[in-house]
């Protein structure tokens, strides 16, 4: 026996399998297993100005949401797939669609998440020209989706060109955000200072980012930004340090592969970021999302933070913020955001109502309610909502939101921060 | 109540006797959760770690076996941080859950007043509680401004500096977690230490201290064995929990693998720091496969 | 200073009443001080989070702020918000159905096979056995890569039973490790006895055997239950977005909503499970079987 049990012992040392419970994902058993996966890796940033940054799905390369499929599909039918978060698909559930089902009652509406499955939108986007080229059904009326970030289908003609005649309210939507003919902007977001007027006197409130970092450093603990991969409230801090190195022009910024010449500025940007470092709350402790800033802010244990406009006037409107919290934008170049922009695949079987719903959405009420109850940024011109709703924001209201084109200049971005200025281990010289 | 002299007092028989047939039948009763093992744990696994042994050339599509991946962890500053930073966290954590664990236990043991009930039913109380649900309610109750910060305020105690993303908060959480499974064990073990054996020590005048030394630690040692793997074992691979409340940097390896693959989007990366986590679990895991093939203390 | 083992001589006493005489009270404290000091302390550690939740749970908007010690306006105001989302009255009942068909499937395939382990011998039979282990070995996140794809040419991606195979690899090592020892543990002598008296071997099995190893697949199976009910990471990966379990759907808002009343609401109703089964489970738990089932 003894020898057998040493042969056996011996086998298991040798064998993967013989090791024990629980290493790695799992707590030790009888604790339950309670592991939610890492944030979605597609980027805050063209597609879906994510308000929130919830951890979802670790996009694996080979999931596909394009084996999701909706309930029906037919021309009374309108399938719509969003990767946004779960307050603006709330938003479009419980208030959006049932406005425009009464306008409209020979509709039906699906609202389907992709939220970190695959590539979300754009797994879909490419299940329809699939459909396309077989002459069958897409299944997609509507995909939350910026048909300039794929090229080769714009190319293939895929996408209803939209214009004035059959988006009628599209002329009132502001021209520089009409990025192209195959994508309807319908509203935007973008990140804003916040901070406390009962602890940052008017005078010395910063309006431009290099008056933002002088005040940073003069008031050590009181600044945080959260980690640029948890919350797009952190991600657009750090990509407009990027702008600052790189001469204020967010228009170099292409999406594709990133351009070498910029890529090599990058470190003038981490050294930027890495000198407030240490006057960043708690000697540089980021938190990991957008939520959590808000909830250094609201309890007071900073005074001036980085979040999401549309985060941000919904917590000033619920009471997380106390009324003593304002917002400002930087006057020089304002901080990056975005527009969520609808595309219609033209082999949609009910173009028809895609196209009537993207009209609804650009309804003066419906752009309304996208401040006033998301919080966001209209995409159609100010100056066409009501004087007393344009009084409230003067502050905040700019015309262009620079975005960041996401992808591959992200990834670079996630890595460059975390390397360069989270990281505690002295790097060679700057 | 004492099931446990059921399971643990009697011993079992050294080997089943009958052979032939039966293996065959045998086979067939563990066959499904074996095939459910190996199609979705041992062929996957086997694939990553071979994914992480080779290298194929981008040009020629060769493939080539190689421990660049694994030099390449060494090289990296960053990566061997954060090992270091896991290495820390578990041994705080585990040095932290002995010394908090085994008083409990020696109590559990040896009182059988209505508090200890009390006490037992503290100790075991995390045992169901998701690491999500006990990471926000850290947050709550000890972040800054929270309500540890507010009721040390409320007794005059300023320059509260909160835990959370730092070391001792994961330390805190996984500590938290895990007393209930290690008092749970230690208990047990130190109950196989008959009341009688310490009796008859008292009898002759010893006092506590050496009993504690001579008699209980030295019985005791499988279970505080067992213990001490499994802690290892878990803390070391941990992802919530680190993940919820730890800093930017350094990053725990569950963590850190995550973060390479999901936002770096290095797979292989990704799975040679899996493999390098594993590596270190399988050393403690060998371990505990030994104490525990071992006969147990007054069978056989 | 009492020690633990002055406390058992007079632990067979259940803790009266505080004598009238102040002297008196002093002794009866001190004989189990320790014990008082240990129930303080894990008090204000362990309970401490959860009171902060608790309170969290019942906040009106905007009703508590730092440096007010509780809150300051109360209010049921997030129960009801949080309780009558669809997507929450539809995930819980799936959570339970879910949990239950992957515990008792993995019954299923498992007691056998931990009868086996316990009771018969074959060639490779401690290996084996061992190498159930290694279900939680490799870091899951790992595998989960190499699983996906597995799953995507099943085409179980999004389907109820895509996350029950899931599920299941998760219980593998719980389901087999716990029965077999609990079957090893059974006392043979019983069962030849009553061999002897002619009862069939079915009969031994279903009279003897089972009622012996009962508390201890109990607990396997509540364990199980718990753990299932509560695996959110590959339920997330594999179920999502069709199948959306309590917990995935849970940890999302958790951490997301900027008002903790939401997480708190949330966290309660999360934890309400284990608790109810933490409480009916506490004889097992108690009783040794699961020490039992990692070696003790």
């Amino acid at each position: 026996m003894g020898n057998i049990k040493r042969i056996a012992i011996v086998l298991l040392v040798l064998l993967i399998g013989s090791v024990v419970a629980a290493c790695a994902g799992a707590t030790n058993a009888p604790a339950p297993t309670s592991a939610p996966a890492a944030p979605t890796s597609a980027p805050a940033a063209t597609n879906a100005p994510a308000a929130t940054s919830a951890p979802a799905a670790g996009a694996t390369p080979t999931q596909n949401a394009a084996d999701i499929k909706p309930p029906s599909s037919g021309e009374n039918v309108i399938n719509m797939y969003s990767d946004d978060d779960s307050n603006i698909r709330d938003w479009l559930t419980n208030k959006i669609i049932p406005a425009f089902l009464q306008k409209f009652p020979q509709y039906k509406v699906n609202l389907i998440s992709v939220r970190g499955v695959g590539n979300g939108p754009r797994d879909i986007a490419d299940r329809a020209k699939a459909a396309l080229d077989t002459n069958s059904d897409p299944l997609a009326d509507i995909l939350v989706f910026d048909c300039t970030t794929y090229p080769a289908l714009r190319q293939a003609d895929l996408w209803v060109k939209l214009d004035d005649t059959n988006v009628p309210n599209r002329k009132n939507v502001i021209n520089s955000i009409k990025t192209s003919d195959c994508s309807q902007p319908y509203r935007g977001s973008q990140v804003l200072l916040a901070y406390d007027s009962t602890k940052v006197p008017e005078n010395e409130v910063p309006h431009t980012f290099t008056d933002l970092l002088a005040w940073i450093k003069a008031h050590p603990g009181q600044f945080v930004y959260c980690r640029p991969d948890k919350g797009g409230s952190g991600s657009n801090f750090v990509v407009r340090a990027i702008y600052e190195v790189t001469g204020k022009d967010p228009s170099l910024f292409k999406p594709g592969d990133p351009d070498p010449a910029l890529l090599a500025k990058f470190p003038d940007a981490w050294k930027l970021l890495r000198d407030i470092h240490s006057a960043i709350y708690d000697n540089g402790a980021y938190p990991a999302g957008n939520t959590q800033v808000q909830t250094l802010l609201a309890n007071g244990s900073v005074s001036m933070a980085s979040v999401w406009s549309d985060q941000s006037l919904q917590a000033l409107q619920k009471g997380v913020y106390p009324p003593t919290i304002k917002l400002v934008q930087l006057n020089d170049l304002p901080f990056p955001g975005g527009y969520n922009y609808l595309s219609v695949p033209k082999n949609s079987r009910n173009v028809k109502g895609a196209l009537e719903f993207i009209n609804f959405l650009l309804e003066p009420d419906n752009q309304v309610s996208v401040v006033k109850d998301l919080g966001g940024f209209p995409a159609v011109d100010w100056s066409l909502l009501p004087k007393d709703l344009q009084q409230q924001y003067t502050s905040v209201i700019t015309s262009n939101v620079p975005s960041w084109p996401g992808g591959k200049w992200t990834t670079e971005l996630y890595k460059g921060w975390y390397d360069n200025v989270a990281t505690n281990i002295k790097q060679g010289s700057p | 109540m004492e099931t446990a002299q059921l399971t643990t007092a009697r011993p079992a028989p050294a080997v089943p006797a009958r052979r032939d047939w039966s293996a065959l039948f045998a086979y067939l009763l563990i066959s499904p959760p074996l095939l459910v093992l190996t199609l979705l744990i041992f062929i996957p696994a086997a694939q990553a770690v071979i994914e992480t042994l080779s290298t194929t050339d981008a040009a020629t599509g060769q493939t080539t076996l190689t421990l660049q991946n694994y030099i390449a962890f060494f090289q990296d500053p960053i990566l061997v941080a954060n090992l270091e930073f896991t290495i820390q966290i578990t041994i705080a954590t585990v040095a932290l859950l002995f010394v908090i664990g085994f008083p409990l236990a020696l109590y559990l043991r040896f009182s059988k007043s209505r508090i200890a009930a009390a006490v037992q039913v503290l100790a075991l109380f995390p045992l169901f509680v998701p690491g999500v649900i006990l990471s926000f309610a850290l947050i709550e109750f000890l972040g800054s401004h929270g309500m540890f910060d507010t009721m040390l305020n409320l007794i005059g105690i300023q320059g509260y500096r909160t835990p959370y993303q730092h070391l001792q908060g994961i330390v805190i959480a996984l500590v938290w977690e895990n007393i209930p499974f290690t008092v749970l064990i230690l208990t047990a073990g130190l109950r196989q230490v008959e009341d009688a054996v310490v009796e008859s020590a008292r009898d002759v005048g010893a006092n506590f201290w050496q009993i504690f030394t001579r008699i209980l630690l030295p019985l005791s040692k499988r279970s505080a064995m067992i213990v001490l793997c499994l802690n290892i074992i878990g803390v070391f691979g941990a992802f919530t929990i680190p993940y919820l409340l730890g800093p930017a940097q350094p990053m725990t390896m569950g963590v850190s693998m995550q973060q390479t693959f999901n936002r770096y989007e290095d797979r292989t990366g990704a799975l040679t720091q899996a493999v390098i986590t594993f590596l270190f679990c399988a050393v403690v895991g060998v371990l505990y496969v030994r104490t525990i093939t071992q006969p147990r203390e007054g069978q056989r | 200073m009492s020690t633990p083992f002055t406390s058992a001589q007079t632990a067979n006493a259940p803790v009266r009443l505080p004598p009238a005489n102040f002297s008196k009270w002093l002794k009866a404290i001190r004989r189990d001080a320790f014990g008082i000091l240990m129930l303080v302390a894990l008090f204000i550690v362990i309970i401490g989070p959860m009171i902060a939740v608790i309170l969290w749970a019942f906040t009106q908007p905007g009703g508590w702020r730092y440096p007010s010690l509780i809150p300051t306006r109360w209010g049921l105001n997030y129960w009801a918000d949080t309780l009558m989302r669809a997507d929450v009255t539809r995930a819980l009942p799936l959570s339970i159905g879910l949990a239950t068909v992957v515990t008792a499937l993995s019954a299923a395939i498992c007691l056998p096979a931990a009868y086996a382990f316990a009771r018969m011998n074959f060639p490779g039979r401690q290996a084996l056995l061992l190498s159930f282990l290694a279900t939680n070995a490799f870091p899951r996140f790992g595998l989960y890569i190499s699983i996906a794809i597995i799953f995507f040419r099943l085409g179980l991606i999004a389907t109820i039973p895509g996350v029950i195979l899931i599920q299941i690899v998760n219980t593998l090592l719980l389901m087999i490790w716990i029965p077999t020892s609990a079957f090893q543990g059974v006392d043979r002598t019983l069962e030849e006895a009553a061999l002897d008296v002619g009862a069939s071997r079915v009969r031994v099995f279903l009279q003897v055997t089972l009622p012996l190893v009962l508390p201890a697949l109990a607990a396997a199976l509540l364990l199980t239950f718990v753990s299932t009910f509560y695996e959110a990471q590959g339920a997330l990966l594999i179920g999502i977005p069709n199948v959306i379990t309590m917990p995935v759907l849970m940890y999302d808002i958790i951490n997301s909503q900027p008002e903790p009343q939401y997480g708190a609401v949330i966290s309660l109703v999360l934890w309400l499970p284990s608790l109810l089964l933490l409480l009916f489970a506490q004889r097992f738990v108690r009783g040794g079987a699961i020490s039992a089932g990692f070696g003790v």
